[in-house]
């Protein structure tokens, strides 16, 4: 599902009943946000039964309320809900309270949408992510100069 | 006895293979010109000629007119003497021929092909020198070509030859004469049974009555009578019998029939076969005279055939369950878990009880077989002089909390030389046996002490 406008966010999250909901937020013209959605789409039917998921446009300017609000600079970052709650993830990375970057293989993305889906209805609001260090894509951080 | 039931009669004589033929074969030319009566008879040539004018317009006849009805039942009719007559032709045919050529009948099961094959090749012993093509599939050819050189056979005298082969131009005569009449048939078919010819087609239509013999016949035959009209015998000469067509009859040469792929071949012709007489049954009915309820059918039956032909709906893959977050409770092994098992294993005692010996019967509780079995314990031969009960160190053991010291109990003592356990007569007497419950005998101490206060 592709979302432009704040209020279908807002219904998506709220309407989204026991279930995680992945939102993915980046840019369609992006090569790791195409590599993301691409792994996203062939686990849709599969995971279908305890998550769904959407993917929201960075550029459109209703949703810019979100992206300040997440903090979102980096090109794809997938947020997880569940139950309207914003689930976070330890992944040993600094930002926990989002995903960056694209999944290395379908399993990998199966194994972390389980594991907050556990972790949810357990009642925690933050799990530790599945996967080895290797799997986790990490982005350096590159200021002005340096 | 009529001349027909003279010849069969004759006829049943000659299916011995043993050679009466000498004799036969005299009693048989009496019969030619008895069998092909038919063509010298004036219903015959009524007919022919009847339909010859209106063929060239001669006669007119209007579509609904009761002439034309009576002309069509006889047509049928007639149909169906001609077939009898050509099986009759054949049968004499085939029984003189096969002095000269006995294999033939089996590799020509065909009754017309067999009339033009006699006719080719004649008398001939060398059958390189008849050319068949067009007659026979080539495959066929070269098998009787074959047998030919190996036949047992002799050849015919002129006289029989030239009697054979007169037979042979009736059959073939009659053959066209069928063939006449079954085109005047087709012609006229849309006004006869206009819904069966717009289902099946009017020369599928025409054949189908031809060969029944009349409308109200086709309406009384079982359906699967009716899938079967027309269907051909065929040699298989040493071919596999995958490719022959079997058990498909004149419905296989619809054009909705022709354009299915061949293994739902058989599924279309029984679906033409059920659909064509409930067609036949409105045409005698003169029910419905446009044909529509024909076209319904068959538009009804092409949709059916194109949903057999549809392909499955793709398979999905499918989702994952949900994550099941009830945590068993890992019950694998280990000395601890061992343990609490073996306080609720089965004893030795339970396990001879549920045993018996063979043969002999088990005592019990109650003694004659009432009460509960002993099975196996206590008996000769299983091992043991007598039953003990095993304490396992595990089972919990039943203590009884009222015997217990309690505190009071210690206050209330006095002196030194009194017991602080309450012990009445009544207690002293009976001995308690070490490991029993005293829960009895403590009831009964504390009734007595009741008893005996007052």
């Amino acid at each position: 599902m592709r979302l432009t406008k704040k209020k279908e966010v807002d219904s998506v999250i709220r309407d989204t009943i026991d279930k995680v909901l992945v939102l993915r937020f980046g840019k369609a013209s992006d090569l790791v946000c195409l590599q993301l959605d691409d792994i996203l789409e062939k686990s849709v039917r599969e995971v279908s039964k305890f998550a769904s998921m959407a993917l929201v446009d960075i550029e459109s300017e209703d949703v810019q309320v979100y992206v300040k609000y997440f903090d979102i600079t980096l090109l794809s970052s997938t947020i997880f809900f569940f139950n309207a709650h914003h689930m976070k993830m330890d992944s040993g990375t600094a930002d926990h309270t989002k995903w960056i970057g694209a999944f290395q293989r379908k399993q990998d993305f199966i194994d972390v949408v389980e594991a907050i889906y556990r972790g949810a209805m357990k009642g925690k609001l933050i799990v530790t992510c599945p996967l080895p260090p290797e799997r986790i894509p990490r982005f350096q951080l590159i200021f002005k100069d340096v | 006895m009529s001349i027909r039931e003279i010849f069969f009669g004759l006829n049943d004589f000659e299916d011995d293979v043993n050679d009466n033929g000498g004799m036969d074969m005299a009693a048989n030319f009496n019969g030619l010109d008895e069998f092909s009566e038919l063509q010298k008879t004036q219903r015959y040539i009524g007919i022919m000629h009847k339909i010859d004018d209106v063929n060239q317009g001669l006669l007119v006849l209007e579509h609904g007119d009761s002439a034309e009805y009576q002309l069509i039942i006889d047509c049928n009719k007639l149909c169906v003497d001609i077939d009898k007559e050509i099986l009759n032709g054949h049968n004499f045919t085939r029984d003189t021929y096969r002095l000269k050529l006995p294999e033939l009948e089996s590799l020509v099961p065909h009754p017309i092909d067999y009339a033009r094959v006699l006719k080719k090749i004649g008398n001939e012993t060398d059958l390189t020198l008849v050319d068949l093509q067009g007659i026979l599939p080539s495959a066929t050819i070269m098998v009787i070509s074959i047998t030919a050189s190996t036949t047992r056979g002799k050849l015919l005298t002129e006289e029989n030859l030239n009697k054979t082969i007169d037979a042979c131009d009736r059959v073939l005569d009659l053959n066209f004469a069928k063939n006449k009449v079954l085109d005047f048939f087709e012609s006229r078919m849309k006004y006869i049974a206009p819904n069966l010819s717009s289902l099946v087609g009017s020369a599928v239509a025409a054949k189908l009555i031809g060969s029944v013999g009349g409308l109200p016949a086709l309406v009384n035959m079982p359906a699967s009578n009716i899938q079967l009209l027309g269907a051909k015998r065929r040699t298989l000469s040493g071919f596999s019998s995958a490719n022959s067509e079997s058990h498909v009859g004149f419905f296989q040469e619809t054009a909705v029939v022709q354009h299915t792929p061949p293994p739902l071949k058989h599924g279309a012709c029984k679906l033409f076969a059920y659909k064509s007489i409930l067609a036949a049954r409105v045409d005698l009915a003169r029910g419905d005279g446009t044909g529509n309820i024909g076209r319904k059918y068959r538009d009804e039956i092409s949709k059916k055939i194109e949903n057999w032909q549809e392909r499955p709906p793709a398979k999905l893959p499918k989702p994952l369950p949900v994550p099941d977050l009830t945590s068993k409770p890992k019950k694998r092994g280990g000395r601890r878990l061992r343990k609490t098992k073996m306080r609720y294993a089965i004893t030795n005692m339970k396990k001879l009880v549920n045993r018996m010996q063979f043969g002999v019967p088990e005592k019990s509780s109650l003694g004659d077989g009432y009460g509960e079995g002993y099975g196996m314990l206590g008996q000769a031969g299983c091992g043991k002089m007598r039953v003990t009960v095993n304490h396992s160190r595990l089972a919990p053991r039943v203590t009884n909390m009222k015997c217990k010291k309690t505190e009071q109990d210690r206050n209330d003592a006095t002196s030194g030389l009194t017991l602080s356990l309450p012990l009445t007569p009544v207690q002293e007497s009976s001995s308690l046996i070490p490991g029993q419950s005293s829960y009895f005998s403590k009831l009964g101490t504390e009734a007595n002490e009741y008893y005996w206060q007052a």
